[in-house]
């Protein structure tokens, strides 16, 4: 049994116990179960949603819980801006996104902005997008992503947004931020890495050197619990990240390396969601009684993992490598009349955001990949 | 002239152009440990170049005299570990690219639109080196030419 094979097994053993199910109130609504059914047949679709749960169909996905008052709110992230010199691509995108948060009617609550504002952490990437998002008006919150970080270690994005980890309620919901970049293993001091390199490493997804950086950590962890200790076990707690809380795919930090031990002080709770960056994909889990949402990025999508994308997602649609708007947007996230949330992807230039069929799928061919081997060293052959 | 002159003369002529086609000792001899190392070694140096290369390595860029990219993106950043390139499916008519295409059409493309970086030669080192490190990556994948 392979090292990934091992993890799984017990994260399944660890999460999901037999008598351990998402909260009920989670409903497959009229809209999604006819829509469904157009692929599947009625009776297989009414099989289908008793056997598994819940597939989301539509570019619509209810997340159940109650809240006091309807409302909504905005996600943007991942924008990865480099200078307007460099890439003005990014900085459009971001800017549409922003007037498109300022422009919902009825305006958002608030809007959170998910991480990798910056692709290489410098000041002026920062400040770009800072300014950038001057555009929206309403309340905004920012948790930060790893290139946001690794320059400088987060001193310019302290200074612009203060702390990474925060908790605020609002109508009913405690809302948590949580900081899963800020904790990597020193692996610049022993290879007397520039700040630059330390950067460049951290940048590049699939590279080798940061290893396994994303993660919460104790301290961040006894901070959650002390802040979640006050709060009604059933009532909805959403926490934001820019790394999903389980685990996908560790090579691409696609996971948080203490998994267990938040999910531990998790497990109480009754009504959590997880809502995070860093994917740039489409995607949805359930673990336990928690419910995981990726969020779309401005700047490119990435293909789905080799291996992991969890079974309860539906995958987007397979994207056109020739236009710079496909596959990216960002996510608007309302409370229905029912007291739940629908996240909708606004994904530019798309109607239907979920492939319907297996060419147009983004993971259509079964990938077996290695990872890179020359960024462990300087490789300059003459 | 007889014929049998004319058999033996043709005959010796195909000998020669046997003997200067083909390496005088090449496969003659089982293949040592120590040569298949040298191969393999050969490989794996073309596969660290188009790793380089393919994360947007400046340094390598400018030895191998190649622009890949003017917008800040690599090729590793749509397609980390070499994913989603599927180098088995080609050749294969690429809608993207609007023709019956080879995996270097497709690099070139890549490079040209979104990076907006300069074409490279077909035939050009910093080409192989960028197609083994895709291949390679790739190794244990499905070969399934032509799939969309």
């Amino acid at each position: 049994m392979s090292e990934v094979d091992r993890e799984r097994r017990e994260m399944a053993k660890v999460l999901c116990p037999r008598d351990e199910h998402a909260d009920k109130s989670l409903q497959i609504t009229r809209r999604l179960f006819i829509h469904k059914s157009l692929y599947t047949g009625a009776v297989a679709g009414a099989a289908g949603a008793g056997l598994t749960g819940w597939f989301p169909m539509m570019n619509t996905m209810t997340m159940a819980y109650a809240s006091e008052t309807p409302f909504t709110f905005a996600w943007i992230s991942d924008t990865h801006l480099y200078p307007k010199t460099v890439n003005e691509r990014f900085v459009d995108k971001v800017t549409r996104a922003a007037k498109e948060v300022q422009a919902m009617h009825p305006p958002a609550d608030f809007l959170i902005f998910g991480g990798d504002i910056a692709q290489l952490g410098r000041a002026n990437e920062l400040e770009l997008g800072n300014q950038i998002l001057q555009e929206v008006k309403i309340k905004k919150y920012f948790i930060p992503g790893e290139h946001d970080w690794y320059f400088d270690m987060g001193a310019k994005w302290r200074s612009l947004y203060g702390a990474p980890n925060w908790t605020f309620d609002h109508k009913g919901v405690r809302f948590i931020g949580l900081d899963t970049i800020s904790r990597a293993p020193d692996y610049w001091t022993p290879r007397r890495m520039t700040a630059e390199e330390r950067m460049d490493h951290m940048a590049t997804l699939d590279g080798t050197v940061a290893g396994p950086w994303a993660g919460v950590g104790n301290d961040q962890i006894a901070w959650m619990q002390k802040t979640l200790s006050d709060w009604h076990k059933d009532a909805p707690v959403v926490i934001f990240s820019h790394n999903p809380l389980y685990e996908y795919y560790p090579p691409w930090n696609f996971w948080v390396r203490d998994w267990r031990e938040v999910n531990e002080v998790l497990r109480p709770y009754t009504k959590v969601t997880n809502i995070h960056g860093h994917v740039h994909q489409v995607l949805y889990n359930e673990i336990g009684k928690m419910r995981s949402i990726g969020m779309l990025a401005t700047s490119w999508p990435w293909p789905y993992a080799p291996e992991g994308v969890p079974k309860l997602t539906t995958e987007m649609i397979r994207v056109d490598p020739g236009d710079p708007y496909d596959g990216v947007g960002w996510v608007r996230l309302h409370s229905n009349p029912n007291m739940s949330f629908d996240p909708q992807y606004v994904m530019w230039g798309r109607k239907e955001v979920f492939a319907t069929s297996g060419p147009d799928a983004s993971s259509s061919h079964a990938e077996v990949l290695r990872p890179r081997i020359a960024d462990n060293g300087w490789f300059y052959p003459d | 002239m007889s014929t049998s002159i004319i058999k033996r003369a043709l005959l010796c002529g195909a000998m020669l152009s046997l003997a200067l086609a083909i390496p005088a000792r090449a496969n003659k001899t089982p293949v040592t440990p120590q040569q298949l190392k040298a191969y393999h070694d050969a490989f794996m140096q073309e596969v660290r170049k188009g790793d380089l290369l393919f994360h947007g390595d400046g340094a390598m860029a400018k030895q191998m005299g190649v622009t890949l990219s003017n917008t800040g993106m690599a090729c590793a950043m749509c397609h980390p570990m070499a994913s989603d390139t599927h180098p088995g499916s080609f050749p294969k008519f690429q809608p993207t690219v609007g023709k019956f295409s080879t995996l270097r059409d497709m690099i070139n493309w890549c490079v040209e639109k979104p990076n907006q970086g300069e074409q490279i030669d077909p035939e050009s080192e910093a080409m192989k080196a960028l197609e083994a490190y895709i291949y390679w990556s790739n190794s244990g994948s499905v070969l399934d030419t032509g799939k969309y």
